[in-house]
Protein backbone atom coordinates (compact mmCIF):
# COMPACT_ATOMS: atom_id res chain seq x y z
CA UNK A 1 0.00 0.00 0.00
CA UNK A 2 1.66 3.39 -0.83
CA UNK A 3 0.85 6.07 1.42
CA UNK A 4 1.33 9.37 0.23
CA UNK A 5 0.59 11.00 3.76
CA UNK A 6 -1.61 10.58 6.61
CA UNK A 7 -4.45 13.29 5.92
CA UNK A 8 -6.34 13.05 9.24
CA UNK A 9 -4.36 10.92 12.05
CA UNK A 10 -6.09 9.25 14.62
CA UNK A 11 -6.15 12.03 17.56
CA UNK A 12 -7.79 14.42 14.54
CA UNK A 13 -10.14 11.71 14.03
CA UNK A 14 -11.00 11.03 17.82
CA UNK A 15 -11.28 14.63 18.55
CA UNK A 16 -13.79 15.66 15.88
CA UNK A 17 -15.82 12.16 16.81
CA UNK A 18 -16.21 13.63 20.32
CA UNK A 19 -17.44 17.20 19.02
CA UNK A 20 -19.77 15.05 16.06
CA UNK A 21 -21.22 12.86 19.39
CA UNK A 22 -21.66 15.61 21.76
CA UNK A 23 -23.65 17.64 19.07
CA UNK A 24 -25.95 14.93 17.78
CA UNK A 25 -26.39 14.63 21.88
CA UNK A 26 -27.62 17.97 21.74
CA UNK A 27 -29.58 17.79 18.74
CA UNK A 28 -31.70 14.75 19.79
CA UNK A 29 -32.19 15.25 23.50
CA UNK A 30 -35.57 14.05 24.17
CA UNK A 31 -35.64 12.15 20.81
CA UNK A 32 -36.32 8.50 19.82
CA UNK A 33 -32.71 8.47 18.23
CA UNK A 34 -31.86 5.43 15.81
CA UNK A 35 -28.27 5.68 14.56
CA UNK A 36 -27.55 3.41 10.94
CA UNK A 37 -24.41 2.45 9.84
CA UNK A 38 -23.82 1.53 6.02
CA UNK A 39 -21.72 -1.16 5.86
CA UNK A 40 -18.75 -1.86 5.77
CA UNK A 41 -17.13 1.64 5.40
CA UNK A 42 -18.92 3.48 8.83
CA UNK A 43 -18.47 0.61 10.88
CA UNK A 44 -15.41 2.28 12.53
CA UNK A 45 -16.88 5.94 12.60
CA UNK A 46 -20.44 4.31 13.83
CA UNK A 47 -18.61 2.41 16.87
CA UNK A 48 -16.54 5.49 17.95
CA UNK A 49 -19.46 7.86 17.57
CA UNK A 50 -22.26 5.75 19.35
CA UNK A 51 -19.91 5.96 22.22
CA UNK A 52 -19.96 9.53 22.17
CA UNK A 53 -23.50 9.78 21.72
CA UNK A 54 -24.61 10.44 25.76
CA UNK A 55 -28.23 9.18 24.97
CA UNK A 56 -30.29 5.85 24.99
CA UNK A 57 -30.19 4.87 21.29
CA UNK A 58 -31.02 2.37 19.08
CA UNK A 59 -28.24 1.09 17.19
CA UNK A 60 -28.20 -0.86 13.35
CA UNK A 61 -26.60 -1.72 10.02
CA UNK A 62 -27.60 -1.76 6.86
CA UNK A 63 -25.94 -3.19 3.52
CA UNK A 64 -26.41 -3.19 -0.34
CA UNK A 65 -24.59 -4.70 -3.09
CA UNK A 66 -25.42 -5.39 -6.94
CA UNK A 67 -26.06 -8.00 -8.76
CA UNK A 68 -24.38 -8.22 -12.56
CA UNK A 69 -27.06 -7.19 -15.21
CA UNK A 70 -26.85 -8.34 -18.77
CA UNK A 71 -27.76 -4.90 -19.50
CA UNK A 72 -25.42 -2.70 -17.93
CA UNK A 73 -21.98 -2.73 -16.79
CA UNK A 74 -23.15 -1.41 -13.54
CA UNK A 75 -25.59 -4.40 -12.41
CA UNK A 76 -28.46 -3.97 -10.03
CA UNK A 77 -28.05 -2.56 -6.90
CA UNK A 78 -30.11 -4.32 -3.91
CA UNK A 79 -29.88 -3.92 0.18
CA UNK A 80 -27.90 -7.09 0.68
CA UNK A 81 -29.06 -6.66 4.66
CA UNK A 82 -31.85 -4.78 6.05
CA UNK A 83 -32.31 -2.98 9.08
CA UNK A 84 -33.98 -5.18 11.82
CA UNK A 85 -34.81 -2.35 14.15
CA UNK A 86 -38.48 -0.85 13.90
CA UNK A 87 -37.93 2.70 12.91
CA UNK A 88 -41.38 4.14 12.11
CA UNK A 89 -41.74 7.75 13.92
CA UNK A 90 -38.47 7.54 14.84
CA UNK A 91 -36.06 9.68 14.03
CA UNK A 92 -33.02 8.40 12.20
CA UNK A 93 -29.77 9.37 11.39
CA UNK A 94 -27.20 7.31 8.59
CA UNK A 95 -23.53 6.98 9.07
CA UNK A 96 -21.87 6.95 6.30
CA UNK A 97 -17.83 6.69 5.97
CA UNK A 98 -17.29 8.70 2.99
CA UNK A 99 -20.03 10.83 0.97
CA UNK A 100 -18.75 11.93 -2.27
CA UNK A 101 -21.75 11.65 -5.44
CA UNK A 102 -24.16 11.23 -2.82
CA UNK A 103 -26.08 8.43 -5.02
CA UNK A 104 -25.71 5.60 -2.60
CA UNK A 105 -26.76 7.72 -0.08
CA UNK A 106 -30.09 8.98 -1.53
CA UNK A 107 -30.85 5.15 -2.62
CA UNK A 108 -30.79 4.14 1.14
CA UNK A 109 -32.21 7.08 2.63
CA UNK A 110 -35.33 6.04 -0.41
CA UNK A 111 -35.44 2.86 1.03
CA UNK A 112 -35.76 3.93 5.00
CA UNK A 113 -38.16 6.49 4.26
CA UNK A 114 -40.54 3.74 3.32
CA UNK A 115 -40.46 2.87 6.90
CA UNK A 116 -42.05 6.28 7.58
CA UNK A 117 -39.58 7.48 10.32
CA UNK A 118 -39.97 10.59 12.06
CA UNK A 119 -36.75 12.25 10.14
CA UNK A 120 -33.81 11.38 8.10
CA UNK A 121 -30.70 13.05 8.92
CA UNK A 122 -27.04 12.28 7.56
CA UNK A 123 -23.92 11.86 9.23
CA UNK A 124 -20.49 11.46 7.51
CA UNK A 125 -16.51 11.12 8.64
CA UNK A 126 -15.81 12.43 5.50
CA UNK A 127 -17.75 14.62 2.55
CA UNK A 128 -16.25 16.32 -0.87
CA UNK A 129 -18.99 18.79 -1.20
CA UNK A 130 -17.78 19.69 -4.95
CA UNK A 131 -18.85 16.68 -6.07
CA UNK A 132 -22.41 16.25 -4.43
CA UNK A 133 -24.59 15.59 -7.12
CA UNK A 134 -27.96 14.71 -4.98
CA UNK A 135 -29.47 17.03 -2.77
CA UNK A 136 -29.11 14.76 0.74
CA UNK A 137 -30.08 16.35 4.23
CA UNK A 138 -26.04 16.06 5.30
CA UNK A 139 -26.67 16.97 9.03
CA UNK A 140 -23.50 16.58 10.22
CA UNK A 141 -19.55 15.84 8.54
CA UNK A 142 -16.70 15.52 9.94
CA UNK A 143 -13.88 16.54 7.23
CA UNK A 144 -14.64 18.16 4.00
CA UNK A 145 -12.11 16.17 1.32
CA UNK A 146 -11.49 16.81 -2.23
CA UNK A 147 -10.85 14.04 -4.68
CA UNK A 148 -7.10 13.06 -3.24
CA UNK A 149 -7.76 8.76 -3.16
CA UNK A 150 -8.03 7.81 0.99
CA UNK A 151 -8.24 4.58 2.71
CA UNK A 152 -8.14 3.79 6.58
CA UNK A 153 -10.71 3.87 9.25
CA UNK A 154 -12.91 2.30 7.19
CA UNK A 155 -12.18 3.52 3.82
CA UNK A 156 -10.32 0.91 1.59
CA UNK A 157 -8.40 -0.14 -1.71
CA UNK A 158 -9.88 -3.13 -2.58
CA UNK A 159 -11.01 -4.27 0.79
CA UNK A 160 -7.16 -3.18 2.99
CA UNK A 161 -6.87 -0.27 5.00
CA UNK A 162 -10.14 -0.26 6.52
CA UNK A 163 -8.90 -1.31 9.83
CA UNK A 164 -6.14 1.61 9.90
CA UNK A 165 -6.85 4.03 12.80
CA UNK A 166 -5.90 7.45 11.12
CA UNK A 167 -7.18 8.19 7.11
CA UNK A 168 -4.42 8.76 4.83
CA UNK A 169 -3.71 9.44 0.98
CA UNK A 170 -2.26 7.10 -1.14
CA UNK A 171 -0.93 7.04 -4.48
CA UNK A 172 -3.17 6.91 -7.99
CA UNK A 173 -2.50 4.04 -9.80
CA UNK B 1 -65.53 22.17 -21.18
CA UNK B 2 -64.13 25.95 -20.55
CA UNK B 3 -64.63 29.18 -18.47
CA UNK B 4 -64.70 32.39 -19.77
CA UNK B 5 -63.91 34.90 -17.43
CA UNK B 6 -65.14 38.78 -18.12
CA UNK B 7 -63.99 42.05 -16.69
CA UNK B 8 -65.44 44.96 -17.87
CA UNK B 9 -65.41 48.56 -17.21
CA UNK B 10 -68.76 50.34 -16.78
CA UNK B 11 -70.60 51.25 -19.66
CA UNK B 12 -68.03 48.91 -21.84
CA UNK B 13 -70.98 46.18 -22.87
CA UNK B 14 -69.28 43.78 -20.73
CA UNK B 15 -72.37 42.71 -19.40
CA UNK B 16 -74.47 42.70 -22.48
CA UNK B 17 -71.61 40.64 -24.45
CA UNK B 18 -71.94 37.88 -21.40
CA UNK B 19 -75.56 37.76 -22.01
CA UNK B 20 -75.33 37.08 -26.29
CA UNK B 21 -72.24 34.60 -25.27
CA UNK B 22 -74.69 32.84 -22.78
CA UNK B 23 -77.17 32.45 -25.78
CA UNK B 24 -74.52 31.15 -28.30
CA UNK B 25 -72.85 28.62 -26.11
CA UNK B 26 -76.35 27.84 -24.13
CA UNK B 27 -74.49 28.13 -20.88
CA UNK B 28 -74.68 29.39 -17.34
CA UNK B 29 -73.90 32.95 -16.40
CA UNK B 30 -72.18 33.44 -12.55
CA UNK B 31 -72.18 37.34 -12.18
CA UNK B 32 -72.79 39.28 -8.57
CA UNK B 33 -76.51 38.95 -9.17
CA UNK B 34 -76.30 35.30 -9.11
CA UNK B 35 -73.86 35.00 -6.20
CA UNK B 36 -75.73 37.45 -3.63
CA UNK B 37 -79.10 35.56 -4.78
CA UNK B 38 -76.76 32.10 -3.51
CA UNK B 39 -75.77 33.84 -0.89
CA UNK B 40 -78.77 35.17 0.36
CA UNK B 41 -80.49 31.81 0.74
CA UNK B 42 -77.85 30.70 3.53
CA UNK B 43 -77.43 34.43 5.09
CA UNK B 44 -79.41 36.67 7.16
CA UNK B 45 -80.49 39.54 5.39
CA UNK B 46 -78.08 42.47 7.01
CA UNK B 47 -75.28 40.84 6.33
CA UNK B 48 -76.17 40.67 2.43
CA UNK B 49 -77.01 43.86 2.98
CA UNK B 50 -73.32 44.41 4.49
CA UNK B 51 -71.82 42.64 1.04
CA UNK B 52 -73.64 45.01 -1.00
CA UNK B 53 -72.56 47.85 0.53
CA UNK B 54 -68.79 47.00 1.31
CA UNK B 55 -66.24 44.52 -0.56
CA UNK B 56 -64.50 44.23 2.93
CA UNK B 57 -67.16 42.32 4.26
CA UNK B 58 -66.42 39.67 1.53
CA UNK B 59 -63.89 38.63 3.89
CA UNK B 60 -65.73 38.36 7.31
CA UNK B 61 -66.69 35.12 8.51
CA UNK B 62 -70.55 34.11 8.35
CA UNK B 63 -72.02 33.77 11.48
CA UNK B 64 -72.17 30.07 13.05
CA UNK B 65 -70.23 29.09 10.55
CA UNK B 66 -66.31 28.31 9.89
CA UNK B 67 -66.09 30.19 6.70
CA UNK B 68 -65.83 33.73 4.94
CA UNK B 69 -68.28 34.59 2.43
CA UNK B 70 -65.63 34.70 0.08
CA UNK B 71 -64.75 31.35 0.97
CA UNK B 72 -68.27 30.39 0.75
CA UNK B 73 -68.90 32.03 -3.31
CA UNK B 74 -66.30 30.19 -4.38
CA UNK B 75 -67.00 27.01 -2.81
CA UNK B 76 -70.49 27.54 -4.66
CA UNK B 77 -68.83 28.39 -7.66
CA UNK B 78 -66.79 25.17 -7.50
CA UNK B 79 -69.79 23.70 -7.46
CA UNK B 80 -71.35 25.65 -10.57
CA UNK B 81 -68.24 24.68 -12.51
CA UNK B 82 -67.89 21.27 -11.36
CA UNK B 83 -71.74 20.49 -12.34
CA UNK B 84 -71.23 22.11 -15.73
CA UNK B 85 -68.18 19.86 -16.12
CA UNK B 86 -70.18 17.33 -15.86
CA UNK B 87 -72.70 18.01 -18.51
CA UNK B 88 -69.97 19.28 -20.48
CA UNK B 89 -71.07 22.64 -20.86
CA UNK B 90 -69.14 26.30 -20.30
CA UNK B 91 -69.20 28.74 -17.74
CA UNK B 92 -69.32 32.09 -17.97
CA UNK B 93 -68.07 34.44 -14.74
CA UNK B 94 -68.48 38.17 -15.24
CA UNK B 95 -66.99 40.26 -12.44
CA UNK B 96 -66.37 38.91 -9.31
CA UNK B 97 -62.25 38.66 -9.88
CA UNK B 98 -63.01 35.62 -12.01
CA UNK B 99 -60.30 36.46 -13.88
CA UNK B 100 -57.99 35.75 -10.58
CA UNK B 101 -59.77 33.07 -9.28
CA UNK B 102 -60.43 30.91 -12.21
CA UNK B 103 -56.86 30.07 -12.80
CA UNK B 104 -57.75 26.81 -10.83
CA UNK B 105 -60.06 25.74 -13.35
CA UNK B 106 -59.11 24.00 -16.99
CA UNK B 107 -59.36 25.85 -19.76
CA UNK B 108 -59.73 29.47 -19.21
CA UNK B 109 -60.24 32.18 -21.00
CA UNK B 110 -59.95 35.29 -19.57
CA UNK B 111 -61.20 38.10 -21.42
CA UNK B 112 -60.82 42.01 -20.55
CA UNK B 113 -63.59 44.30 -22.31
CA UNK B 114 -63.24 48.04 -22.36
CA UNK B 115 -63.89 51.20 -23.89
CA UNK B 116 -63.06 54.75 -24.48
CA UNK B 117 -64.50 57.11 -21.23
CA UNK B 118 -66.41 58.84 -24.01
CA UNK B 119 -67.98 55.93 -25.40
CA UNK B 120 -68.65 54.47 -21.94
CA UNK B 121 -70.51 57.69 -21.28
CA UNK B 122 -72.27 58.04 -24.21
CA UNK B 123 -73.50 54.78 -23.45
CA UNK B 124 -74.61 54.96 -19.95
CA UNK B 125 -76.60 58.65 -21.18
CA UNK B 126 -78.61 56.52 -23.50
CA UNK B 127 -79.50 53.27 -21.22
CA UNK B 128 -80.68 55.65 -18.46
CA UNK B 129 -81.65 59.03 -19.59
CA UNK B 130 -79.46 60.50 -17.83
CA UNK B 131 -76.74 63.89 -18.16
CA UNK B 132 -72.98 63.67 -19.04
CA UNK B 133 -72.17 64.48 -15.29
CA UNK B 134 -74.00 62.19 -14.16
CA UNK B 135 -72.89 59.26 -16.23
CA UNK B 136 -68.99 60.41 -15.64
CA UNK B 137 -69.85 59.97 -12.02
CA UNK B 138 -71.60 56.55 -12.62
CA UNK B 139 -68.56 55.52 -14.36
CA UNK B 140 -66.10 56.74 -11.65
CA UNK B 141 -68.31 55.21 -8.92
CA UNK B 142 -68.71 51.92 -10.89
CA UNK B 143 -64.49 51.54 -11.72
CA UNK B 144 -63.42 51.85 -8.13
CA UNK B 145 -65.61 49.72 -6.55
CA UNK B 146 -64.72 46.87 -9.32
CA UNK B 147 -61.04 47.90 -8.31
CA UNK B 148 -61.64 47.41 -5.22
CA UNK B 149 -63.91 44.44 -5.10
CA UNK B 150 -61.17 42.65 -6.57
CA UNK B 151 -57.93 44.34 -4.85
CA UNK B 152 -59.71 43.56 -1.48
CA UNK B 153 -60.37 40.04 -1.80
CA UNK B 154 -57.58 38.50 -4.27
CA UNK B 155 -54.63 41.52 -3.62
CA UNK B 156 -54.59 41.96 -7.66
CA UNK B 157 -54.68 44.84 -9.95
CA UNK B 158 -57.51 44.62 -12.84
CA UNK B 159 -55.72 46.99 -14.97
CA UNK B 160 -52.52 44.73 -15.49
CA UNK B 161 -53.03 43.67 -18.90
CA UNK B 162 -51.11 40.19 -17.62
CA UNK B 163 -53.93 38.96 -16.02
CA UNK B 164 -56.09 38.48 -19.56
CA UNK B 165 -56.05 36.45 -22.72
CA UNK B 166 -57.94 38.76 -24.59
CA UNK B 167 -58.33 42.59 -24.49
CA UNK B 168 -61.25 43.69 -26.69
CA UNK B 169 -62.16 47.37 -27.20
CA UNK B 170 -65.93 48.34 -28.15
CA UNK B 171 -65.50 51.59 -29.21
CA UNK B 172 -65.74 50.34 -32.98
CA UNK B 173 -66.65 46.83 -32.15
CA UNK B 174 -70.44 45.70 -31.79
CA UNK B 175 -71.47 43.03 -29.47
CA UNK B 176 -71.88 40.25 -32.18
CA UNK B 177 -68.20 40.95 -33.95
CA UNK B 178 -66.49 40.81 -29.99
CA UNK B 179 -68.83 37.29 -29.52
CA UNK B 180 -67.49 36.41 -32.52
CA UNK B 181 -63.51 36.93 -31.94
CA UNK B 182 -64.06 35.32 -28.43
CA UNK B 183 -65.61 31.95 -29.36
CA UNK B 184 -63.53 31.66 -32.19
CA UNK B 185 -60.59 31.81 -29.81
CA UNK B 186 -62.68 29.35 -27.41
CA UNK B 187 -62.68 26.50 -30.15
CA UNK B 188 -59.16 27.01 -30.95
CA UNK B 189 -58.48 26.68 -26.98
CA UNK B 190 -60.72 23.69 -26.71
CA UNK B 191 -58.68 22.17 -29.88
CA UNK B 192 -55.93 22.63 -28.17
CA UNK B 193 -56.28 21.68 -24.86
CA UNK B 194 -57.98 18.45 -26.50
CA UNK B 195 -54.46 17.67 -28.39
CA UNK B 196 -52.51 17.72 -24.95
CA UNK B 197 -54.52 16.22 -22.98
CA UNK B 198 -54.09 13.08 -26.02
CA UNK B 199 -50.58 13.75 -26.34
CA UNK B 200 -50.06 13.63 -22.27
CA UNK B 201 -52.09 10.25 -22.60
CA UNK B 202 -50.01 8.44 -25.21
CA UNK B 203 -46.65 10.05 -24.94
CA UNK B 204 -46.25 10.10 -20.89
CA UNK B 205 -43.55 12.32 -20.20
CA UNK B 206 -43.36 11.59 -16.68
CA UNK B 207 -43.27 7.93 -16.25
CA UNK B 208 -40.22 7.66 -18.50
CA UNK B 209 -39.62 4.20 -17.12
CA UNK B 210 -42.90 2.78 -19.52
CA UNK B 211 -40.84 5.05 -22.72
CA UNK B 212 -37.40 4.46 -23.16
CA UNK B 213 -35.86 7.98 -24.67
CA UNK B 214 -33.37 8.21 -27.24
CA UNK B 215 -29.99 8.98 -25.91
CA UNK B 216 -27.50 10.93 -27.36
CA UNK B 217 -24.60 8.84 -26.54
CA UNK B 218 -23.90 5.54 -24.20
CA UNK B 219 -22.53 7.56 -21.32
CA UNK B 220 -26.04 9.36 -20.74
CA UNK B 221 -28.21 5.70 -20.99
CA UNK B 222 -25.54 4.10 -18.66
CA UNK B 223 -26.13 7.30 -16.24
CA UNK B 224 -29.99 6.36 -16.55
CA UNK B 225 -29.30 2.75 -15.33
CA UNK B 226 -26.90 3.94 -12.48
CA UNK B 227 -30.06 6.14 -11.86
CA UNK B 228 -32.44 3.33 -12.60
CA UNK B 229 -30.88 0.94 -10.23
CA UNK B 230 -30.53 3.23 -7.88
CA UNK B 231 -33.91 3.79 -7.47
CA UNK B 232 -33.79 7.22 -8.54
CA UNK B 233 -36.43 8.75 -10.49
CA UNK B 234 -35.29 10.69 -13.36
CA UNK B 235 -36.62 12.29 -16.71
CA UNK B 236 -34.38 12.90 -19.77
CA UNK B 237 -34.26 16.55 -21.50
CA UNK B 238 -37.51 17.30 -20.07
CA UNK B 239 -37.19 21.05 -20.19
CA UNK B 240 -35.07 23.68 -21.88
CA UNK B 241 -33.87 27.24 -20.83
CA UNK B 242 -33.91 30.58 -22.96
CA UNK B 243 -29.95 31.64 -22.05
CA UNK B 244 -29.46 34.26 -24.43
CA UNK B 245 -31.18 36.26 -26.47
CA UNK B 246 -30.36 38.74 -29.21
CA UNK B 247 -31.27 42.63 -29.41
CA UNK B 248 -34.57 41.55 -31.24
CA UNK B 249 -35.52 39.34 -28.02
CA UNK B 250 -34.84 35.98 -30.45
CA UNK B 251 -33.24 33.15 -28.39
CA UNK B 252 -29.85 32.35 -29.56
CA UNK B 253 -28.78 30.19 -26.60
CA UNK B 254 -30.54 27.83 -24.61
CA UNK B 255 -29.39 24.61 -22.87
CA UNK B 256 -31.58 21.45 -22.26
CA UNK B 257 -29.66 19.51 -19.03
CA UNK B 258 -29.57 16.14 -19.52
CA UNK B 259 -31.57 14.51 -16.38
CA UNK B 260 -33.97 16.08 -13.93
CA UNK B 261 -34.54 14.05 -11.32
CA UNK B 262 -38.02 15.62 -9.22
CA UNK B 263 -37.23 13.98 -5.68
CA UNK B 264 -34.17 16.21 -5.77
CA UNK B 265 -35.06 19.34 -7.64
CA UNK B 266 -32.15 19.06 -9.45
CA UNK B 267 -30.94 18.85 -12.74
CA UNK B 268 -27.94 16.94 -13.80
CA UNK B 269 -25.69 17.17 -17.12
CA UNK B 270 -23.22 14.93 -18.11
CA UNK B 271 -20.09 16.08 -19.43
CA UNK B 272 -17.83 12.88 -20.93
CA UNK B 273 -16.06 14.85 -23.17
CA UNK B 274 -13.21 17.07 -23.56
CA UNK B 275 -12.05 19.99 -21.02
CA UNK B 276 -13.08 23.27 -23.71
CA UNK B 277 -16.81 21.32 -24.00
CA UNK B 278 -17.11 21.17 -19.92
CA UNK B 279 -16.00 24.50 -19.96
CA UNK B 280 -18.95 25.69 -21.92
CA UNK B 281 -21.49 23.65 -20.54
CA UNK B 282 -20.69 24.58 -16.92
CA UNK B 283 -20.80 28.65 -17.86
CA UNK B 284 -24.18 27.39 -19.47
CA UNK B 285 -25.44 25.63 -16.37
CA UNK B 286 -24.00 29.10 -14.29
CA UNK B 287 -25.99 31.27 -16.56
CA UNK B 288 -29.03 29.07 -16.55
CA UNK B 289 -28.87 29.34 -12.44
CA UNK B 290 -28.78 33.20 -12.10
CA UNK B 291 -31.58 33.83 -14.91
CA UNK B 292 -33.78 30.98 -12.99
CA UNK B 293 -33.77 31.38 -9.32
CA UNK B 294 -34.63 28.03 -7.75
CA UNK B 295 -33.16 25.73 -10.76
CA UNK B 296 -30.44 23.75 -9.13
CA UNK B 297 -27.80 22.14 -12.14
CA UNK B 298 -25.33 20.22 -11.10
CA UNK B 299 -22.44 19.04 -13.35
CA UNK B 300 -21.51 14.95 -13.51
CA UNK B 301 -17.93 15.09 -14.38
CA UNK B 302 -16.58 12.08 -16.95
CA UNK B 303 -14.50 11.08 -13.23
CA UNK B 304 -17.46 11.12 -11.58
CA UNK B 305 -18.71 8.99 -13.93
CA UNK B 306 -16.18 6.65 -14.81
CA UNK B 307 -15.77 5.63 -10.70
CA UNK B 308 -19.61 5.32 -10.70
CA UNK B 309 -19.34 2.70 -13.05
CA UNK B 310 -16.38 1.69 -11.98
CA UNK B 311 -17.11 1.42 -8.78
CA UNK B 312 -20.87 0.08 -9.17
CA UNK B 313 -19.06 -2.98 -11.30
CA UNK B 314 -16.53 -4.04 -8.71
CA UNK B 315 -18.77 -4.02 -6.03
CA UNK B 316 -20.44 -7.14 -6.38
Amino acid sequence: MDIKRIVYSKEDISNRVKELGAKITNDYKDKDLVVIGVMKGALYFMSDLTKEIDLPIKVDVIGFGNIPDTTSKTGVVRITKDIDIDIKDKHVLIIEDVIRTGLTTAYLSSHLEKYEPASINLCTMLLNPNRLLMTIPVKYSGFEIDDSWLIGYGLDKEEIGRNLPYIAEIKRK
Amino acid sequence: MAVITISRQVGSLGDELASYLSSKLNCAIIDRAHIMEILSASCPPDEINKLNDSAKAFNNIIPDKEITYKELMISKIDSIIEEANTNNSDVIIVGLGGVVFAKNYKDVLNIRISASEATRQKRLMKKFQIDSGEAENLISIGDKKHKRFVSLLWNRDLSDSSLYDLSLNTDNLSIEECAEGILSLLEKKKMRSLITKEVEETTDVINHQTVTPVFKNESEAEFARILDLYHIEWMYEPKTFPIEWDLEGNIISAFSPDFYLPKFNLYLELTTMEQKYVNKKKKKAQKCMELYPGTNVRIVYKRDFEELVERLSKFN
